[in-house]
């Protein structure tokens, strides 16, 4: 390897190593900073409150993973293998929920839930002598984020069960078993890497949820490493908290890398042999049955939320709804536009310098930037919180000259720490479609004398088209929704609509949280339907091209 | 000699406007194979399915052992049919050991017939490997192995020779005869090649646009030459064969 290191070395391998090792600071920084030893709070931490952390986040994490897979396998089962009323309308609504930040649908159950709640005074007007239901518990959390999140488990297991070639299934059938023997034994074993797949999405944003966690007023790692840095003052203390929730995220991914592994099984797939045209058709009470079962999670999910904060926004209209708002609106999309525009430029930089480059030790250096989307936001913000500090420092003591603005009065690091965090978003879907691609053409177009930058112009970028909008449109969304990453590194003048909602939820002015809520929701759902609609768009423009 | 399979004015269409098969009449003889040739799109798929219980007929009546099976009234379920189905895939389980798959079916005696199939496609050794480890040819012949497990009165194959390359299917043609000659239950199996169908079928039928152009034993397939499908299917084959010589000389 050493022996072709200089022959093989070029400019782009210099790019790929800067570029990545400047990416991944935060990362570095906490593994550096750790070093350094325990703060002086760590004592107190460790003997009051880390237990506390360790096992509610260990209870959220089984109580969601339980109840996400319950939600989101039996409806993918269910869409996937029977055709009944509003199936493709139910289909893409079992997505939506997506759309509503946990934190926002924490705020809505109390809403509906809780002392004088709305569906509390729905039940007492019917004759039924009920006070409240208690929410602000493990289960109540629980469900809020399985409610929230079951459509990653969703998504990928509809996909997969939606690729079963028709002769898996016809022939249990023409060997006897019934359908619950071809669920158990057949396709829920197929679908498990799917399923582990979906959950461990899961995890990383139960693990990442902050609001809702604060909000119910239940430890985790996450509100801890909040509570250290800002209510105990003690940076160093909530460096090591990140750390050890670094330790258990890769020890979750490594788990769930390992169970896939063991559990990948290669699908003899043809397209014309797929599910589709084999749903059972349920009519009658049937189909209305599955719909409505189908429903529930949608219910649960969007529509009751969407509901209670409907209301709130009502109550409040009059104070809420103002040039502030759409100012903040503003922001919001700005700061995700920049975020998403750089994202996707790093992504493309990143892919090609790696291709172009001749040494194969270097894809090591896209493992560690595309890290940041399974590290909670807490960690990332404390990470460049604590590298800031030092660069701020070292230019002060070194050449007299005070940068701190430069970090904390602009939103340049913000939109640094969404690269980091949300980076993995672009990347992935950009490299496989370039990947699919392939060499050739890129190698013809040099062999015709066109240089690389002007091929990936002229002849790459223009095919990746698609993926590249459809990546934009993702991270974009992504970065409407984060939290705990704004929150810590915003600066005093920017705010985005999930910080201001959090804020007057926090604040105990939940009514008041629902107009910038609603506002993030309606923005979210209208990205979701154009990448939809953009999606069957090119489709179709692909199939007519074929 | 009985009858083992029944087929009288069998249709079907997808679309309600074209037919993939339409007003098949023949029957086949307890014991013996038949192949059914034609080009793709040619309704020979469509036809195993349908006597297979996978698809419904438009009209039409399939008769196995002398039991109604579908017609225009009934519509017994595939797994009632006492037909085993070779997909063209083989549709093994791949979270399945080879002895897993082909005892999914099988009610009683387990290891009993797990162990008998393994003789019979003589893979006692590959009793705990995955399908993923296996050859084209192994795959097949574990598949075919789960659907003789449960007895079938009637073998479909779907393209059983279609993913395997020329050295090996012809093994896999005679191993098949063999085996399903040992068993003693009936087949019929779909091929677009002429040759299988020549090698191990006892009779064959020619399947154009859904309609069957000629059922004949192999013996008298000599005298059907004058018929356009089998005379088409005879040039091909023999300007394969020219062809063949042809680059052979230079």
């Amino acid at each position: 390897m050493l022996k072709h290191f200089k022959r093989d070395i070029n400019q782009w391998s210099l790019y790929t190593v800067t570029i990545s090792l400047f990416i991944a600071i935060p990362l570095l920084a906490i593994i550096i900073y750790l070093f350094d030893g325990p703060g002086e709070m760590w004592e107190h931490i460790s003997k009051h409150f880390l237990w506390d952390y360790i096992s509610n986040s260990a209870i959220l994490l089984l109580g969601t993973g339980i109840l996400s897979t319950f939600f989101g396998v039996s409806a993918a089962w269910i869409v996937s293998n029977y055709e009944f009323r509003f199936r493709k309308w139910i289909q893409w609504l079992l997505f939506l929920p997506l759309a509503i930040p946990s934190y926002i649908v924490a705020y809505a159950y109390v809403g509906l839930l809780g002392n004088g709640g709305t569906f509390i005074r729905v039940i007492n007007s019917l004759g039924i002598s009920i006070q409240k239901i208690e929410m602000m518990n493990h289960f109540g959390l629980i469900w809020v984020l399985s409610c929230s999140l079951f459509p990653y488990v969703y998504a990928s297991t509809r996909a997969v069960f939606l690729s079963f070639p028709k002769s898996i299934k016809e022939s249990t059938q023409l060997l006897g078993a019934s359908n619950r023997r071809y669920f158990f034994s057949v396709a829920l074993p197929l679908a498990s890497p799917a399923i582990i797949g979906g959950l461990f999405l899961v995890f990383m944003e139960v693990l990442n949820d902050y609001g809702a966690a604060k909000y119910y007023g239940i430890n985790t790692f996450t509100t801890g490493i909040f509570r250290t840095w800002t209510a105990l003052e003690d940076l160093q203390s909530a460096i090591y908290l990140s750390a050890l929730l670094v330790v258990m995220v890769f020890a979750i991914n490594a788990f769930v890398a390992w169970r896939r592994r063991k559990k990948s099984y290669e699908l003899k797939i043809d397209q014309s042999q797929q599910n589709a045209s084999t749903r059972k058709a349920l009519k009658g009470k049937k189909g209305w049955l599955y719909g409505f079962i189908l429903s529930i999670p949608i219910l649960f999910g969007f529509i009751l939320p969407v509901v209670q904060l409907v209301y709130w926004a009502i109550l409040t209209f009059s104070e809420m709804f103002n040039a502030e708002l759409f100012w903040i609106a503003l922001q919001s999309i700005g700061v995700a536009l920049s975020g998403a525009f750089f994202i996707v430029i790093t992504s493309i930089a990143l892919i090609y310098f790696t291709k172009w480059n001749h040494l194969k030790s270097l894809r090591f250096f896209k493992k560690m930037v595309t890290i940041g989307y399974v590290l909670p936001g807490a960690i990332i913000g404390i990470g460049i919180i604590r590298s800031s500090q030092s660069i701020i420092d070292f230019f002060s003591d070194a050449f007299g000259l005070k940068i701190g603005f430069l970090f904390y009065g602009s939103s340049f690091i913000l939109v640094y720490a969404y690269i980091f965090r949300f980076l993995a978003v672009a990347f992935n879907p950009m490299e496989a479609n370039s990947l699919k691609i392939g060499k050739n053409l890129g190698e013809a177009s040099q062999l015709l004398g066109i240089n690389k930058l002007k091929t990936l112009l002229k002849v790459e970028l223009p095919l990746l088209r698609n993926v590249i909008i459809s990546a934009f449109v993702l991270v974009f969304i992504d970065i409407l929704k984060e939290l705990p990453l704004t929150l810590i590194l915003k600066p005093y003048n920017l705010n985005t609509l999930a910080v201001t909602a959090y804020a007057y939820a926090d604040d105990e002015r939940v009514a008041e949280a629902a107009l910038p809520a609603l506002v993030l929701i309606f923005i979210i759902v209208v990205l979701m339907l154009l990448l939809s609609y953009a999606e069957k768009t090119f489709l179709k423009a692909a199939s007519k091209t074929k | 000699m009985s009858h083992i399979l029944d087929i009288k004015n069998l249709s079907k269409s997808y679309d309600g406007k074209t037919f993939a098969l339409s007003n098949c009449t023949f029957s086949l003889d307890t014991g013996k194979i038949c192949a059914v040739v034609g080009e793709s799109g040619s309704g020979k798929s469509t036809l195993i399915r349908l006597i297979a219980g996978l698809e419904r007929p438009n009209g039409g009546s399939i008769t196995i052992k002398e039991t109604i099976m579908s017609d225009d009234h009934i519509v017994t379920a595939p797994q009632k049919r006492h037909v085993g189905l070779v997909f063209q895939d083989y549709a093994l389980f791949p979270h399945l050991t080879v002895a897993q798959n082909i005892a999914f079916g099988i009610k009683e005696n387990k290891n009993e017939t797990i162990a008998k199939m393994l003789k019979l496609i003589k893979m006692e050794t590959y009793e705990n490997a995955y399908p993923s480890a296996l050859s084209g040819g192994q795959e097949q012949r574990v598949a075919l192995a789960r659907t003789l497990a449960l007895n079938p009165e009637l073998l479909l194959l779907d393209e059983p020779f279609s993913n395997l390359d020329a050295a090996l299917k012809s093994d896999l043609r005679q191993e098949i005869k063999h085996i399903v000659n040992q068993v003693g239950t009936s087949m019929i199996f779909i091929t677009h090649d002429l040759y299988d169908a020549i090698d191990i079928a006892d009779e064959i039928i020619f399947l154009k646009d859904g309609n069957i152009q000629l059922h004949c034993p192999v013996e008298t397939l000599s005298k059907s030459t004058e018929n356009e499908t089998v005379k088409s299917l005879i040039d091909e084959l023999k300007h394969s064969a020219e062809h063949l010589l042809d680059l052979l000389k230079h």
